[in-house]
């Protein structure tokens, strides 16, 4: 069931308190140990490839692990939590359902990727994926949203899919894409369409690492908002590494917010790939050219392969740092990205609690 | 509150703003086929590097948007523009301004829209074929984020007069405001530059009409941005570049006046406005602003004296190709600049001799510094695989010579086979990718298997195609599992080929600790996809594996001891630590009494005694030169004899160093060092303001051991050597400094001489070391336990000594807020000019401080897995919370802080 438009509410929200996102899907979901024929379940049991990392199949074979991230994310104090959908695409999905052509010699291009987007089994399965995973975290948010009598949104993650518009990976011709505009375009709009459907309050382009696929995915708001004759508020966040460039297509981020503020978002930020110091250059240099409200969702630190969560920063860190950012008027929306667990975000949530947000400012 | 000004905001990867303070608006337009003969040509030919580098050029000569169009009958415009600009996005320097994409064509501008990552300008749009598809048109564009060019052009045809061009502005204006919700500031109107000086008389006004069209449009229609195409002004004057160049400077003068923001202009055919001769300036002027009937004659006439030279010449800066050839050849991989690598490559050929020496030599030392620039975060992937292509370049032009080579040496292997593998379970393709672009430039056969591939698969495709060196990537956490799943396969099938290992959550630590030990080949982490090269050239590599290998060993080693070192030992409260402390008979035992107490100042301590004090070995670590330093024979001990020639060749260098650098007077050594009466209260100790021991001064605080040791050795802490009560005891204490490293440091990295940088760093570091040692000799001579002479300058610097100096922020006090309270102690800051920061690091760098201890018993030691019960008393002793201290001492803790 798509929602009512929930801008005008969101930004009442806004300008009253610092709205908190949830934490790493991925990190949590490891600490329940499944394994691999968890993630199969019966439906996928003679599926050729491995699927234990395929974590967004884990709303259609473990339901019950994925609300229950949502359950403590939650009740961990998140106002916003994201469906976990970061790779239900056709696109992103066929690394796990169709034989790679490389294996025997061949290669990925457009061709390849025509037939991934008009594949019906695909395409089926992207779209419950999608639909399912909103319901899974809608119920959640209107449960504790009625216990705790604080309004919880469901945002609609779309992921940066894991190939890219703006690079070659063919050495001896540089103008070679593996897959073309239109291609990402239609599997982005699917995928939207499914995510209204299940009942997304919010639609989240994030960990922009490539930002043409991301304006492939802004367009396919825009068409299918058009086509449904609604409108959902937007949130867009990128990936930048350590010189403030989205990683794959080093695109700054001034560019970036240029790039992108006709979709006239709820927020604009950064998540992923870095931690929160490193980040903060970069969202002070956001906050500084936005018109809109700011989000930063960071990395519990760089990835550390011998912590517990595979990140180096613990809750506390955590805390101090996102609680530095608000009291800096950096922030509208805080949250945690790889390495986040409940824990962390209750931490981030206690961070910025009672410290004023961002005033967004005037253009003019 | 903040406010952000209105301003039509672009971007490619980098931001443009027009903000009210920019004056003009460069438009580069020789991208443009109608423009440009020569671009057409390119084009038309399909030399797209050639047309590619007529975008950069316009970058370089300052256009602050691109224009591109490919309307050509020869052409297929769709095709070409979405190609082109694929080019583009691979060139960082190109890549960074916005780009307008031009057409007559909406095909065109559509396939040109889905190429722009940032936000462009499409040009152009107009009322010609009616209200409808020109709302159609601005919402398509709306929707993909661009601004747009509106032609004054309705569907009567195109304005000419002033009266047509605002009506048709206003007309467009109202619409893009009020039914498609356009944003005011990203609407450009072009009211069309006509040719004027043509004969004809109703021409006459073509200019004036244009500038005042745009004084309207910029009075009338708020946010709106007023463009066009200037040289069609001037086309009269085609073959007189300096008539020209007179009137586009004269006319863009009076429109910009009058509001005009920016224009499609060749920057190189411009000439300066005040620059302009006062004839043909007021000639120009007399035509554009229409002042007088025969002003076209009179500026024909004057024409014929211009015609036939040239005008201004476009050039581009080639200062560099004045550089030695290694510097030009790292400047074309730096800059991905291939226009004059065949010749340089071939100079350097004749330089070095071999193909292999130039591979190895200058071009690895140039992606050596794209690898040091890329990790640093200063250079960009698209950037790095662009200088790839370079590199790619210049092998390629060696290897007919490596062919020769191989001819007259057979059996020697050229290329490498690498297959790289994302590993099953994960699906991350574009990082793997890279490295696989970045290894195939450099002449490396390269087997991409895709993602999710089995161990098995991978392992038999390794033996089937012969490959030298096996590539696994990762970037979720679980794929740390698998490699060391195919580590084991590895070696179950004895296997020999090197191992490397990368992806985003993988590490050196980990490689060395989970992985390695699995393996009996060389197993590598890589940390980004520049630094694949050289390490897969090295392993690769007759004269360098070895050494690279030893080297990775060592690395490998050393991090793992230091994992191994710290965790999960049986530990003791707090209390059982205490009770096992050391047990010393005070009573019986008569501690040194220093021939003074309080602080003594060196303020100008002379370097050349220092020298002396020096211990080498850490200066060849720092730079990875492993071995110890054999004083006597003045050379580095190590089982590999080219790094002991390099060291040699390095020791000499320092001594050079040193001596510039003592003639010159540029480093400053300032120290101080005193005796303080103390005595241990439990952990603590006191420092008396006194000698009767009366009033406290300070505390000094130490933390204890808390492993359980089988040993039978006790559990130390820095308190337990100073003698408890008020019995006479004392403790010592220290700060010194190098000042004038850093500056000089800048110089040289100003100059260019990063080597020279790290020289007088690595110099500065060991005078700070040698000053400590100095100061801590002169210390046990003024207790009165060692005389001056009676040790070998070897015995001092390997500590035969008694008595030590342990630092805080150092293994046996780690908490590095026990040096304000030393320095308050010494007036250090004062005495040696050394601060201290927000986070206790001294300033300068090359600084060093600690405590003295003189008790026979002590030594250095190390404290590990610190338990809450010592941080809670440590925290209550200090007067800090729990928290700061857990904060401080964060790596040494044995436990999980809240």
């Amino acid at each position: 069931m798509p929602q009512p438009d929930a801008t005008a509410e969101l930004t009442q929200s806004l300008s009253e308190r610092i709205l908190v996102l949830d934490g790493a899907m991925g990190t949590t979901i490891r600490t329940y140990g499944l394994e691999e024929g968890d993630a199969r379940g019966e439906r996928f049991a003679r599926n050729d490839k491995d699927l234990l990392n395929n974590g967004d199949i884990l709303s259609l074979t473990k339901p019950d692990v994925i609300g229950d991230i949502h359950r403590r994310f939650y009740q961990a104090g998140s106002d916003i939590c994201e469906t976990n959908t970061f790779s239900a695409t056709s696109i992103a999905q066929s690394e796990f359902f169709v034989e790679d052509p490389r294996e025997k010699g061949g290669r990925k291009d457009p061709e390849f990727f025509q037939k991934i987007i008009e594949n019906p089994f695909l395409n089926d399965l992207a779209w419950e994926m999608n639909v399912e995973s909103s319901k899974l975290c809608r119920k959640m948010a209107d449960d504790i949203g009625t216990d705790t009598g604080v309004k919880r949104y469901v945002a609609g993650a779309i992921g940066p899919l894991t190939v890219s518009l703006t690079n070659s990976p063919d050495a001896n011709d540089p103008a070679f894409r593996v897959v073309t505009f239109d291609q990402v375009l239609e599997a982005y709009k699917h995928q939207v369409r499914a995510l209204i459907e299940g009942g997304c309050d919010i639609l989240m382009i994030e960990t922009i690492f490539d930002s043409l696929n991301a304006k492939a995915a802004a367009v396919a708001t825009q068409e299918v908002f058009d086509e449904l004759r609604l409108r959902l508020p937007i949130i867009i966040s990128a990936a930048v590494g350590r010189g403030g460039e989205t990683m794959i297509s080093a695109q700054k981020v001034e560019a970036l917010w240029n790039a992108f503020a006709h979709v006239k978002p709820l927020a604009i930020g950064l998540n992923c790939s870095l931690g929160p110091d490193l980040m903060r250059p970069f969202l002070e240099e956001l906050s500084d050219c936005a018109a809109t409200h700011i989000s930063a969702y960071p990395n519990a630190g760089l990835p550390n392969p011998l912590a517990p969560t595979g990140f180096d920063l613990e809750p506390p860190h955590m805390k101090d740092f996102m609680g530095d950012f608000a009291s800096a008027g950096l922030l509208n929306l805080a949250g945690g990205c790889c390495g986040n667990t409940p824990e962390h975000v209750a931490a981030i949530a206690q961070g910025v609690r009672g410290k004023a947000p961002r005033k967004v400012p005037a253009v003019g | 509150m903040k406010s952000i000004p209105h301003a039509l905001r672009l971007s490619g990867t980098e931001a443009y703003n027009h903000t009210s303070d920019k004056r003009f608006l460069m438009i580069g337009e020789r991208t443009n086929v109608a423009g440009s003969p020569r671009f057409a040509k390119l084009v038309r030919a399909g030399e797209l590097e050639a047309a590619v580098d007529v975008a950069r050029q316009q970058v370089e000569n300052g256009a602050n948007v691109i224009d591109i169009c490919f309307d050509d009958g020869l052409i297929d415009g769709k095709e070409m523009m979405t190609h082109f600009l694929q080019l583009l996005q691979g060139e960082p320097d190109i890549a960074k301004v916005p780009i307008m994409v031009d057409s007559s064509k909406w095909e065109i501008l559509e396939a040109g829209l889905k190429c722009l990552q940032g936000k462009g300008i499409v040009n152009s749009i107009s009322l010609k074929e009616g209200e409808e598809v020109f709302k159609e048109h601005a919402r398509h564009i709306m929707k993909y984020g661009a601004a747009v060019v509106v032609m004054a052009f309705d569907e009567k045809g195109q304005a000419a007069t002033y009266e047509e061009k605002i009506r048709i502005c206003e007309r467009a204006y109202r619409i893009l405001i009020d039914e498609v919700g356009f944003n005011a500031d990203d609407i450009i109107f072009d009211p069309n530059i006509l040719t004027v000086a043509t004969g004809i008389e109703e021409h006459n006004n073509y200019a004036l009409d244009f500038i005042n069209a745009t004084k309207w449009i910029k009075e009338n229609l708020p946010g709106a941005k007023v463009s066009g195409g200037v040289s069609n002004i001037s086309f009269s004057f085609r073959g007189n570049n300096v008539v020209r160049e007179a009137m586009h400077s004269a006319f863009l003068y009076h429109a910009g006046r009058a509001g005009m923001d920016m224009g499609i202009v060749n920057a190189g055919m411009l000439e300066v406005y005040d620059e302009i001769p006062k004839n043909l300036l007021d000639a120009v002027e007399d035509v554009l602003l229409n002042r007088r009937d025969d002003a076209t004659e009179r500026l024909l006439e004057l024409a014929e004296e211009f015609k036939g030279q040239g005008g201004k010449k476009l050039e581009e800066d080639l200062s560099w190709r004045d550089d030695s050839v290694e510097k030009r050849l790292e400047h074309a991989l730096l800059k991905g600049i291939d226009k004059f690598i065949d010749e340089d490559t071939e100079e350097a050929l004749a330089k070095y001799g071999r193909p292999l020496k130039v591979i190895e030599g200058p071009l690895m030392d140039g992606m050596g510094v794209v690898g040091d620039l890329f990790g640093a975060g200063k250079m960009f992937l698209p950037q790095v695989v662009k200088s790839a292509r370079v590199m790619k370049k210049a092998v390629a032009w060696l290897e007919p010579h490596m062919e020769a080579e191989k001819a007259a040496n057979p059996g020697r292997k050229s290329a490498g086979r690498f297959l790289i593998a994302t590993v099953k379970g994960d699906v991350h393709d574009i990082g793997k990718n890279i490295v696989g672009v970045v290894l195939a430039c450099n002449g490396f056969e390269v087997t991409d298997m895709g993602v999710m591939v089995p161990c098995d698969k991978i392992l038999d495709a390794a033996v089937e195609i012969g490959a030298d060196v096996i590539g696994l990537s990762g970037l979720i956490t679980p794929s740390l599992d698998e490699m060391v799943h195919v580590a084991k396969e590895m070696e179950k099938r004895g296997m020999k080929q090197p191992l490397l290992v990368g992806g985003a959550t993988t590490s050196a630590a980990h490689t060395a600790i989970k992985i390695a030990e699995h393996y009996s080949g060389p197993v590598v982490h890589v940390l980004d996809a520049s630094r694949s090269v050289p390490v897969t050239t090295s392993l690769l590599s007759e004269e360098q594996r070895d050494k690279f290998v030893s080297d990775n060993l060592a690395k490998q080693k050393t991090l793992r001891d230091n994992f191994l070192g710290g965790p999960k030992k049986e530990t003791l409260t707090l209390s059982e630590a205490r009770a096992a402390g050391p047990k010393f008979d005070w009573a019986s035992y008569q501690p040194p009494v220093p021939s003074f107490t309080g602080a003594r100042v060196f303020d100008m301590q002379d370097l050349r005694t220092l020298v002396e004090y020096i211990d080498w070995t850490p200066f060849f670590h720092a730079w990875e030169l492993r071995g110890v330093w054999d004083r006597e024979n003045k050379m580095l001990k190590t089982k590999n004899e080219e790094g002991a020639s390099e060291a040699a060749k390095l020791y000499q260098e320092a001594l050079a160093w040193i001596d510039r650098i003592i003639a010159e007077n540029r480093f400053q050594a300032r120290g101080t060092y005193g005796f303080f009466p103390a005595n241990a209260d439990g952990d603590d100790l006191i420092v008396w303001s006194d000698d009767a021991r009366t009033a406290e001064r300070c505390r000094l605080h130490t933390l204890r051991q808390q492993v359980k040791k089988d040993s039978g050795k006790p559990n130390v802490a820095l308190a337990d050597w100073t003698a408890p009560g008020k019995q006479e005891d004392y403790v010592g204490g220290f700060v010194v400094g190098i000042h004038g490293a850093d500056e000089l440091a800048a110089e040289l990295d100003k100059a260019h001489d990063p080597y020279g940088s790290i020289m007088v760093k690595a110099i500065a570091d060991r005078f700070a070391e040698a000053f400590a040692e100095f100061l801590h000799h002169k210390a046990r001579v003024e207790w009165g336990y060692e005389t001056e002479d009676e040790l070998t300058q070897q015995q001092l610097i390997h500590e035969n000594y008694r008595g030590i100096r342990p630092a805080p922020g150092y293994p046996a006090q780690p908490d590095h807020t026990e040096k304000p309270i030393l320095f308050d102690l010494l007036g250090a800051s004062d005495a040696t000019g050394v601060t201290l920061t927000e986070s206790c690091a001294m300033h300068p760098g090359a600084a060093v401080c600690g405590l003295m201890f003189s008790h026979p018993d002590s030594h250095y030691f190390a404290i590990s897995e610190l338990q809450k019960d010592q941080i809670e008393d440590y925290a209550a002793r200090k007067g800090m919370s729990v928290s700061e201290a857990e904060t401080w001492l964060g790596p040494w803790l044995g436990y999980v802080s809240a």
